[in-house]
């Protein structure tokens, strides 16, 4: 039992990071002084803002009663992560960040930018403007350059130049941050009942909110208590519970993750951009560093922002599902969701077609039914195997 | 009351246009492949390829005139396409699934050639489509140019057109032809030439011509950009236009105000807005969505010269340079007054505009409004709510 405690004490820093992001990275901040650099999720090289001194900060926390917030500025039918973020900024929720940057992977994100500049800037502003197809040649060259030219720019804000072995360091880090999260991820696959499907989601997420160095210690640490306590059971306490996958961009509210749980669902593989699209694949440490930034960009996961006639995500998502086990799959979409409404229908008719049960769920920052996801995640638990949650 | 007298062009433009339909329809019998392209990409490479060049928004336009786009969407969003996405595209995907075709059946791809310039929704469009016909798809991808376009944008652009013409030669299975190519850009440069000469004439007071007149007449210069027959057709509208202008024929009879207008029409209410603001006495003379076809090509660097061209355009670049834009034209055109279109169907000119509104009033003094309403669903366009906001704005141009 004491062990079991200490995993959900450990948990919980995680939860206290998310609940309130400002204050942890305020009191490092404090303890010493750097820039916060804010991105917007999650297709940004990290890696060379640590390099480059200053503290990367991921906007990934939403505060719902902040969406209106934007309305002078943004039509109500852009997404509520757009909004929301962007009205939490006008509220002056992230009035300690020195900089921003702005991943271009959809219409809004490649216009709020300028209206981002125009209403509420940073000393630091600046677009990654990423390339939308990524399996022909030119994708490569362009990114590197791309890369490039970000690097001179946090350079010369941070007046200091970014060596080679710096960014080296900064990217062992961040491996070292996605091999430990990967790890967690398949001890949650193993032993739901040990590390929940929000345990395992927070952990990413509170990543991209504090330092990696902090981070890689409150995720090692859990990882030895884990390890510790499956090692001494010694026994395959078989997983219960119903295996699915989820698909979508961000998984919004977070509410959705202990719905799963209280309805016996295990999130056992999933793309989401704040989930394991985030962990999934690391940085090659030898060679040119910006050269292995690229590749690692353009060879995460498929996401409907990005064309990819190599790996298509039709393919892709049923074969994962295959991979991994599920039942069945969650589609969870942000309202206004552009690039995902337009994967939707032959997504799911491929995926009918494989035999592979789905249900979708919308969802918008803060204006959200917790009763109807509910009720619409648990229908699907049960259809998928309520035996099994029920059962034994 | 756009055009006191009906153009005798109108009739060309007619048949112009039947042809196009009908080589579409007749290009796979001929062993033609049939290129999905989109409005705003170098369709140049596409004729000179010896391709049949097909623009789905062209079919989307159409049926949104025909008042018939929430009709064809219907067949999409039954399939779980989103009332929310662009009204082209689900023009496009519902006609594939639709029993019954309004407006003519739409072209069914061998592959799809999209530019991402103008928006991200055509990217998926398209996506989506090469995946419901198995199509192969190419996008020539355009990354934002904030402030002046730089080297590493126009080289990523000149690599992709050179993979775009190994796409081609892959479809056509024979090798691509410069000296064609060269040919086509200087029919290209004849008719961009052309129509933005006649593009000007709005700026004359009164004016023969104006946007809404423009939006009737731009067909040929985006599907027939690059032949014989758009150079003859806007050489034919250019000598209406004189002839017109020699007989004192105006598009706004008694013309007492110019407008800017933002960005594309609202299709299925183009009389209606023709009519309103001449009642007013206010000639809407200028879009940036018109300009968007006035390409200048360098026959001695036709790649570097089509990446500039078509990565510089308006729907490429950043807040700041839209708005600056903008305010050449108004200048350009002597305007009174500017209206901005909150248009859903396409966030990438929507978002930004309630900013620019007040900025664009600031810098320049003029009034102006945003209006809100789809281009070419009705569903979201309200008559009473526009032709209030509108009440206002004729109050204000004094």
């Amino acid at each position: 039992m004491t062990d079991h405690k200490t995993i959900k004490e450990l948990c919980a820093q995680f939860t206290r990071i998310i609940a309130e992001p400002n204050l942890e990275i305020q009191r490092v901040h404090a303890e010493k002084p750097a820039p916060i650099i804010g991105f917007l999720p999650t297709d940004v090289p990290e890696e060379l803002i640590h390099a480059s001194g200053a503290y990367p900060y991921g906007l990934v926390s939403y505060e719902g009663m902040w969406v209106n917030r934007a309305d002078a500025h943004l039509q109500t039918w852009a997404c509520s992560l757009a909004r929301c973020s962007f009205g939490m900024a006008l509220a002056g929720k992230f009035d300690y960040l020195s900089g921003l940057i702005i991943p271009h992977i959809c219409d809004t994100t490649r216009m709020i930018s300028g209206i981002w500049k125009q209403t509420r800037p940073y000393d630091f502003m600046e677009n990654f403007v990423l390339p939308r197809q990524v399996d022909r040649p030119s994708a490569r060259s362009y990114l590197i350059g791309e890369l490039g030219r970000l690097k001179a720019r946090l350079e010369s804000f941070m007046g200091r130049s970014i060596a080679d072995e710096e960014l080296q360091r900064s990217i062992s880090l961040y491996n070292k941050n996605r091999t430990m999260l990967r790890k967690l991820y398949q001890f949650h696959v193993r032993r739901p009942d040990l590390i929940s499907n929000l345990d395992v989601f927070n952990a990413i997420k509170s990543a991209m909110l504090i330092p990696k160095e902090l981070h890689n210690v409150m995720v090692s640490e859990l990882l030895r208590v884990v390890e510790q306590q499956t090692h001494e059971r010694n026994t395959d306490d078989a997983a219960r519970g119903v295996r699915v996958l989820v698909t979508g961009k961000v998984w919004e509210p977070p509410a959705i993750m202990e719905i799963l749980d209280e309805s016996g669902g295990v999130c056992v593989a999933d793309d989401l951009s704040t989930g394991y699209r985030y962990i999934a694949n690391d940085v090659t440490e030898n060679g040119d560093p910006l050269e292995a930034l690229a590749d690692h960009q353009l060879k995460r996961p498929p996401s409907p922002c990005f064309v990819n006639r190599g790996q298509d995500r039709l393919e892709y998502l049923v074969d994962k599902v295959k991979a991994s086990g599920a039942r069945g799959v969650i589609f969870l979409h942000l309202k206004f969701c552009e690039t995902e409404n337009y994967d939707y229908p032959l997504l799911r008719d491929a995926l009918f077609a494989a035999n592979i049960p789905n249900v979708r769920v919308e969802s918008e920052i803060g204006n959200v039914s917790h009763g109807q996801i509910s009720t619409r995640i648990q229908a699907f638990m049960e259809m998928l195997g309520g035996e099994e949650i029920y059962g034994s | 009351m756009a055009a006191s007298q009906p153009f005798k062009t109108a009739g060309l433009l007619k048949g112009l246009m039947a042809k196009y339909y009908e080589q579409g329809n007749l290009a796979r019998e001929r062993g033609v492949p049939v290129a999905w392209v989109t409005a705003v990409s170098p369709v140049e490479l596409v004729y000179a390829a010896g391709l049949f060049p097909y623009y789905p928004e062209n079919f989307g336009a159409l049926a949104a005139a025909r008042k018939v786009a929430d009709k064809i969407s219907m067949a999409a969003e039954t399939r779980g396409f989103f009332s929310d996405l662009c009204g082209y595209a689900r023009c496009g995907l519902g006609d594939a699934y639709a029993q019954e075709h309004p407006v003519g059946k739409i072209v069914r791809p061998d592959l799809l050639f999209c530019c991402n310039t103008q928006c991200g929704s055509l990217q998926k469009w398209f996506e989506t489509a090469g995946r419901l016909y198995k199509a192969p798809y190419f996008l020539l991808d355009a990354p934002l140019i904030e402030n002046a376009s730089t080297e590493l944008v126009k080289r990523y652009f000149v690599e992709q057109l050179e993979e775009a013409i190994n796409f081609f030669e892959v479809a056509t299975g024979s090798p691509f032809n410069f000296d064609r190519l060269a040919e086509v850009l200087d029919l290209a440069n004849e008719a961009c030439r052309l129509w933005n000469e006649i593009l000007d004439m709005a700026a004359m007071k009164p004016a023969p011509f104006g946007f809404f007149d423009a939006c009737f007449h731009m067909a040929p210069i985006v599907t027939w950009r690059g032949t014989k027959e758009a150079v003859m057709y806007y050489q034919e509208l250019k000598n209406e236009l004189e002839d017109r202008l020699s007989k004192k024929i105006y598009a706004v009879p008694d013309e007492r105000f110019k407008i800017y207008w933002d960005h594309i029409p609202v299709w299925p209410k183009l009389r209606w807005f023709s009519d309103l603001f001449a009642e007013h006495g206010a000639l809407v003379a200028v879009s940036q969505y018109t300009h968007s076809w006035a390409y200048q090509f360098d026959l001695d660097r036709p790649l570097e010269s089509l990446a500039e061209n078509y990565s510089e355009v308006f729907s490429n670049r950043d807040f700041e340079d839209r708005i600056q834009l903008k305010i050449n034209f108004m200048k350009k055109y002597q305007i009174d007054g500017f209206a901005l279109f909150s248009n859903r169907s396409c966030k990438p000119t929507a978002f930004g505009l309630y900013d620019k509104r007040k900025i664009i009033s600031d810098r320049t003094g003029l009034p102006g409004i945003v209006f809100e309403g789809d281009m070419s669903d009705l569903r979201y366009f309200s008559d009473e709510q526009v032709r209030n906001r509108f009440k206002i704005f004729f109050e204000q141009l004094t």
